[in-house]
């Protein structure tokens, strides 16, 4: 066994830092105790199913199950998505396709170029990391567009005003939209190894992997990540905006007014 | 040029314009006054089709404005906004939001229609306020509209730079441009508007010459 991984013994130990936390929660009177404990018990169970599910996967299910995973998670990520984005009309469906795109152009390019193994080991927790980063950067544009459209009507309807039709009266805060969901992952780009060791090269190295062959992987992880955050940000931006305006190129009413 | 015919529009359960028929004829100024809450942005929202009528016509040159490319027909009317909205970075580049082509004459050209002596590479950010709406109103220009929406253009701006727009809409009128303005400023109303057309809770309870209008006149 691997020495850097706890045993259930060690694992057991381990709730002696939720006990500490709870005690510093309750010291503190901040209201969470039942929170923090309710939270800390959905997270076992949650893992527990989710190894046994994976183990399956991993034996038996095969390819045809791996993708079934990665869709079942881009169905969650467009529900989580979708929510943050509910200004938007239709954006339940629009964050699902946008997760979508963002997870099968990346992870297509990986396989097709046989940069990853197209086994379950492999698709599923790939498919994982690209799948929440695509989540991550359409919630944020949607997010965005909405409030966009609430705060900048008026430049936006100076915009129409002179003809323009409603794609390119929005273009602008379009663009802002998309900046401030990819400039997150940007900045981790950039600090990456020196604020922290990003989750899938501390894994490689938890795992005794070589670190200069651990940063291989972390490399293309992190160029997955930014492509699969600025296709699933373009497609929901492009595909929002065409539902913000009606065929007369008006902005329709988001705020409820 | 512009008219309504019987229009009415209900928004969130409430009519905010109740049949009104009105007409906007070409080469003059034609006010829409009346007390805040009586529809009058609302009617000049109609004409640029940022709003549908939930029952009457919008009629341009006699023909219903749906029967118009959108695009188009908003070309052709402009609108200016209350309060100044500032689109890009430099003069230049504001006036081009409408017309990317503009060449620097033109747009030389546009500013001293509006009566705004300032750089083409002045940052927007430094206008004033009446600067930054006489601005808008230049953009307004650079698109070649025959018909000009003003909604309330000078509320926002102190008495000063309220005169100096108000010059230089009163000059685009002598010169043959067809306006409409919405304002609650009935002095205004009067100094800029050939006729008027008077609303009150969503009704026209007066329309006529300007220099006619009882309505107007209470501001003397």
């Amino acid at each position: 066994m691997n020495p850097a991984v706890p045993s259930w013994w060690g694992v057991g130990a381990s709730v002696l830092l939720v006990a500490l936390t709870v005690a510093l929660v309750v010291r503190e009177q901040l209201g969470l105790t039942r929170e923090v404990l309710v939270a800390c018990a959905r997270a076992i169970v949650q893992l527990v199913v989710v190894g046994a599910l994976l183990g399956v996967l991993f034996d038996s299910a095969g390819l045809p199950g791996a993708l079934a995973w990665v869709v079942a998670m881009v169905v969650v990520g467009g529900g989580v998505a979708g929510r943050r984005g509910a200004g938007v009309p239709g954006a339940q469906g629009i964050a699902t396709i946008a997760i979508a795109a963002g997870t099968a152009v990346t992870l297509g390019l990986l396989v097709a170029a046989q940069v990853i193994d197209d086994h379950p080991r492999v698709l599923v927790p790939v498919g994982g990391m690209v799948v929440s980063a695509a989540t991550r950067g359409t919630s944020v544009a949607l997010l965005r567009m909405a409030e966009e459209a609430v705060t900048g009507r008026r430049q936006v309807e100076a915009r129409l005003a002179l003809g323009l039709p409603g794609a390119a009266a929005f273009a602008p805060h379009r663009r802002s939209a998309l900046r401030a969901a990819l400039v997150t992952d940007v900045d981790a780009v950039r600090t990456v190894g020196l604020i922290s060791l990003p989750g899938a090269m501390t894994g490689l190295l938890l795992a005794g992997v070589d670190p200069l062959t651990a940063i291989r992987y972390q490399v293309v992880v992190m160029w997955m990540i930014l492509a699969a955050v600025t296709v699933a940000a373009g497609v929901a931006g492009r595909l929002a905006v065409a539902r913000l305006f009606d065929s007369a190129q008006r902005l329709l009413a988001t705020d409820g007014s | 040029m512009l008219a309504l015919e019987d229009v009415t529009v209900v928004r969130g359960g409430t009519t905010v314009l109740d049949t009104v028929s009105a007409a906007f004829p070409a080469g003059r100024c034609t006010a829409v006054a009346g007390p805040s809450g009586a529809g009058k942005s609302t009617l000049l929202r109609l004409l640029d089709r940022l709003l549908e009528p939930t029952s009457g016509r919008v009629l341009f040159h006699d023909r219903p404005l749906p029967s118009y490319d959108v695009l188009d027909l908003r070309r052709r009317v402009g609108l200016v906004q209350q309060a100044p909205v500032v689109l890009e970075a430099t003069v230049l580049a504001d006036l081009r939001v409408g017309r990317p082509e503009l060449s620097p004459d033109e747009a030389t050209e546009l500013l001293s229609r509006a009566g705004l002596d300032v750089a083409l590479d002045r940052s927007t950010a430094d206008l004033s306020g009446g600067e930054a709406q006489r601005l808008c109103l230049a953009r307004a220009l650079a698109v070649g509209p025959e018909v000009l929406l003003l909604d309330e253009p000078t509320s926002a701006l102190d008495a000063v730079a309220a005169q100096a727009v108000e010059r230089v809409v009163s000059a685009l009128v002598a010169d043959g441009l067809s306006a409409v303005l919405v304002s609650h400023d009935l002095r205004q109303a009067r100094r800029l508007a050939d006729d008027v057309v008077v609303l009150d809770r969503g009704r026209v309870i007066e329309t006529g010459p300007a220099a006619e209008s009882r309505y107007l006149k209470g501001a003397s």
